[in-house]
């Protein structure tokens, strides 16, 4: 029974829940107190072992559900007629093996088979009828379908005999325990959420061709980089931990010392926590980025709480208060619909930048800027990027668009990128990650 | 074999009503598990759903002392393990100091005293001198006891490396007295609302139970349990209120604990059905800000004639 249990960890694992080797003994022991036999309990005590977040719970549920279907199966097997009839001597292989042999006979065959099909390969649920097929043939079906053929052929009555009958039965059987197994295999080795897949063919798309309705995906995976961000920044904060004497708490701590002071304590007071100014372009030119900027902008003032996000087309205007109410879609679209679609003047925009938080910029602060610096042949005012990059600690621009692009037509990013402290690419999410693994490097 | 655990877990189950816990299949089978592994159990979920109030009730339920430990940044191991009573250690060097000197009589040199200073315990570092925290006072209980640690998640990561320990080995390592092993090990309760993720470490070494909003039914008979004066049909239409504002997108759902407060209310106002304008007046007992309650306020006459057609129909079931 304990290979029962391994299996399911494995199938566990490979749907992301996060399974531990000490998790697995704890499991076997709860099952030792529990038993197999009441399944409701089994999940119930198992769910409270092997899952440890409400999401890993969802997908615990659904795995397990998928996984112990076994008593339905056997519930079947009970019905099957008793068949032990035997096969005429010319028959195949398989149909003497599925006449004659008992049901493990019949799994092992299955079994060898798949291991004959490369099963263990399986990656995508879109493969399960392939292998499906390539078991059976394997195990011969083919041939077993002639010959039932035949003997309907040769039996010219109406009725058909018993033994083409009870092969006939057999081979629905079949073919559903070989798909059952199939679908075990998939649960076992397969990428069974689709998510690595996924994940892959996210991360070098152009973010203006990914489809909105994969948003929540995408975002889990911008999520997943904006976190990294942060980490960075809370990881810089330890540096600071000392500095500053904690009178109160050396004078407690040297008691022991009749008063003198010779363990001096610190105070924990983190004192440097770098701030983000993070202004993001939603004007008609970057319409197809937007959303993917936002999301970023978004993730980040989930993970940052000392951040502030602006969004302009040509007026700018603050968001943070709405980001951090709603979730990742309305506010998304409250942003598109509040200050999306315009014309875009950077110009504008930068003024309305410098006059509304200018006074916040400090030695701490990093500014980022995300747009195509397409500023529609208005005025470019470079000079307040000049006394933004003079204040901060750090501007970073970061372009949606091809760099073949840059200073074409309308756009002006020579003239800004002047007043950055680097300038960057990134118009996928591998992009994306370069340009963040670029500043955590730079950043410190 | 079989009949054990869901025996037991049966039991649990009505131990708990017996002190005013309604609780599910799955926090009875947690609380099982927890007390026959000896493991810690995390318990996670939404704030008002009723962990903290798990623990207190398994205490009632084994009949163990419940020993808190509420964390806050910044705790330390000297608040919620151990201290050593330095005033006290002070105040006796100064009362002992004569006696300091009658064993010195006589030595000679600095070498000679020291030596027979030597001779002596450590005095000073005993368990007279040791001022236990909730972490070790759970270890060192006669008749075991439930430890709660109440809002781990507010913490700072580097305290949950200090539980580690504790949880897994039930153990207490103090440099100046070896190890201190629990008598009885006690039954330990984390509880988290997850304003920060918990380490892996740390859920590694415990089991996990989250527990969601309550379903209607359960959570109707919570409500008969804590709050038995209430009529029936009052407390069906008040719980199919509530659950019909739990789907609105809301800033902060409201809890079971606040529907207990909402019933005990209108029970307080003598009312015996609920209507738009008495559920508008008392909205902010449900809710706590501003922005729900306006959200709230336009639904309520839908939600009222929902929680009104409701109970004729559940009923049947």
């Amino acid at each position: 029974m304990e290979r029962v249990l391994t299996d399911f960890v494995k199938a566990l694992r490979n749907a992301n829940v996060r399974v531990s080797p000490a998790e697995t003994l704890d499991a076997m022991e709860v099952i030792d107190k529990v038993g197999y036999a009441n399944k409701g309990l089994l999940k119930r005590t198992l769910s409270i072992v092997l899952s440890k977040t409400p999401e890993e719970k969802d997908k615990f549920s659904s795995c397990f559900d998928d996984f112990f279907t076994d008593e339905i199966k056997a519930a079947v097997e009970v019905d099957l007629p008793d068949k032990k009839q035997t096969a005429n001597d010319d028959s195949s292989d398989l149909a003497k093996t599925l006449m004659e042999g008992s049901q493990a006979e019949i799994m092992l065959a299955i079994a060898d088979a798949g291991e004959e099909s490369e099963i263990r390969e399986i990656k995508y649920f879109t493969q399960r009828s392939v292998f499906t097929r390539r078991i059976l043939e394997q195990m011969g079906v083919g041939k077993l379908e002639d010959e039932i053929m035949q003997m309907g052929s040769q039996n010219d009555g109406d009725v058909p005999s018993d033994l083409e009958q009870q092969l006939r039965s057999q081979l629905t059987g079949l073919r559903e325990r070989v798909s059952d197994f199939v679908q075990q295999q998939f649960l076992l080795h397969g990428d069974v959420s689709g998510e690595q897949l996924r994940e892959q063919v996210f991360k070098s798309m152009n973010m203006a061709q990914i489809d909105r309705s994969y948003l929540q995906e995408v975002h889990s995976l911008v999520r997943k980089m904006a976190k990294k961000l942060a980490n960075m920044h809370s990881r810089r904060k330890k540096n600071f931990r000392r500095g500053k004497l904690d009178i109160r708490k050396t004078l407690r701590d040297n008691w022991v010392n009749q008063g003198t002071l010779f363990n001096l304590r610190w105070s924990y007071k983190k004192v440097d926590r770098p701030k983000i100014l993070i202004i993001c372009d939603v004007s008609g030119s970057v319409g197809a980025y937007a959303r993917f900027m936002l999301m970023f902008l978004f993730s980040l003032t989930e993970v940052v709480s000392k951040i502030r996000a602006f969004v302009f087309s040509s007026n700018l205007g603050e968001v943070t208060q709405d980001f951090k109410d709603t979730q990742l879609e309305p506010a998304i679209e409250k942003a598109l619909q509040k200050h999306g679609g315009g014309s875009t003047d950077y110009g504008q925009a930068l003024s309305d930048f410098v006059s509304l938080c200018l006074d916040d910029i400090d030695k701490k602060t990093t500014v980022v800027i995300l747009g195509d610096a397409r500023n529609n042949f208005g005025p470019e005012k470079a000079h307040l990027m000049k006394l933004v990059y003079e204040r901060a600690k750090q501007v970073y621009w970061l372009n949606p668009e091809g760099k073949y692009r840059w200073n074409t037509g309308d756009s002006v990013m020579r003239n800004y990128s002047a007043y950055c402290t680097k300038v960057f690419q990134c118009g996928s999410i591998n992009q994306l990650e370069r340009v963040i693994a670029t500043l955590l490097r730079t950043a410190i | 074999m079989i009949d054990g655990p869901e025996k037991s877990i049966k039991e649990i189950t009505e131990g708990f009503s017996k002190h005013g816990y309604i609780c599910s299949e799955q926090i009875a089978t947690a609380v099982y598990l927890a007390s026959q592994l000896e493991k810690p159990i995390l318990i996670e979920g939404p704030p008002g759903v009723g962990k903290t109030e798990l623990a207190n009730t398994a205490a009632l339920h084994f009949q163990q002392e419940i020993i808190r430990l509420q964390c806050y940044e910044g705790l330390d191991e000297s608040k919620a393990l151990y201290e050593w009573r330095y005033g006290k250690q002070l105040l006796y060097t100064q009362i002992l100091k004569e006696q300091m000197a009658d064993v010195l009589e006589g030595a000679k040199g600095l070498k000679e005293s020291l030596s027979r200073l030597m001779e002596f315990e450590d005095i000073f570092f005993s368990e007279d001198f040791l001022e236990s925290r909730p972490l070790l006072q759970a270890l060192s209980t006669e008749n075991g006891a439930v430890l709660l640690i109440d809002e781990v998640d507010k913490a700072d990561e580097e305290f949950e490396a200090l539980l580690l320990e504790i949880l897994s080995e039930f153990q207490i390592s103090i440099p100046e007295l070896g190890v201190k092993k629990a008598k009885v090990k006690p039954l330990v309760m984390l509880t988290s609302n997850n304003s920060r993720e918990i380490g892996d470490a740390l859920k590694r070494r415990c089991l996990h139970l989250y527990i969601p909003f309550p379903e209607a039914k359960l959570e109707r008979q919570i409500i008969q349990a804590r709050v038995p004066k209430i009529k029936k049909s009052l407390q069906k239409q008040l719980v199919a209120f509530v659950q019909g504002i739990r789907e609105l997108d809301l800033k902060k759902q409201p809890a079971i604990s606040e529907t207990i407060d909402w019933a005990k209310t209108l029970i307080l106002l003598n009312s015996e059905e609920l209507d738009v304008q008495l559920a508008t007046d008392t909205l902010n007992v449900l809710l706590k800000h501003q922005q729900d309650i306006e959200v709230v306020t336009k639904e309520v006459p839908r939600l009222i004639s929902d929680s009104m057609g409701s109970p004729s129909g559940k009923s049947i079931n």
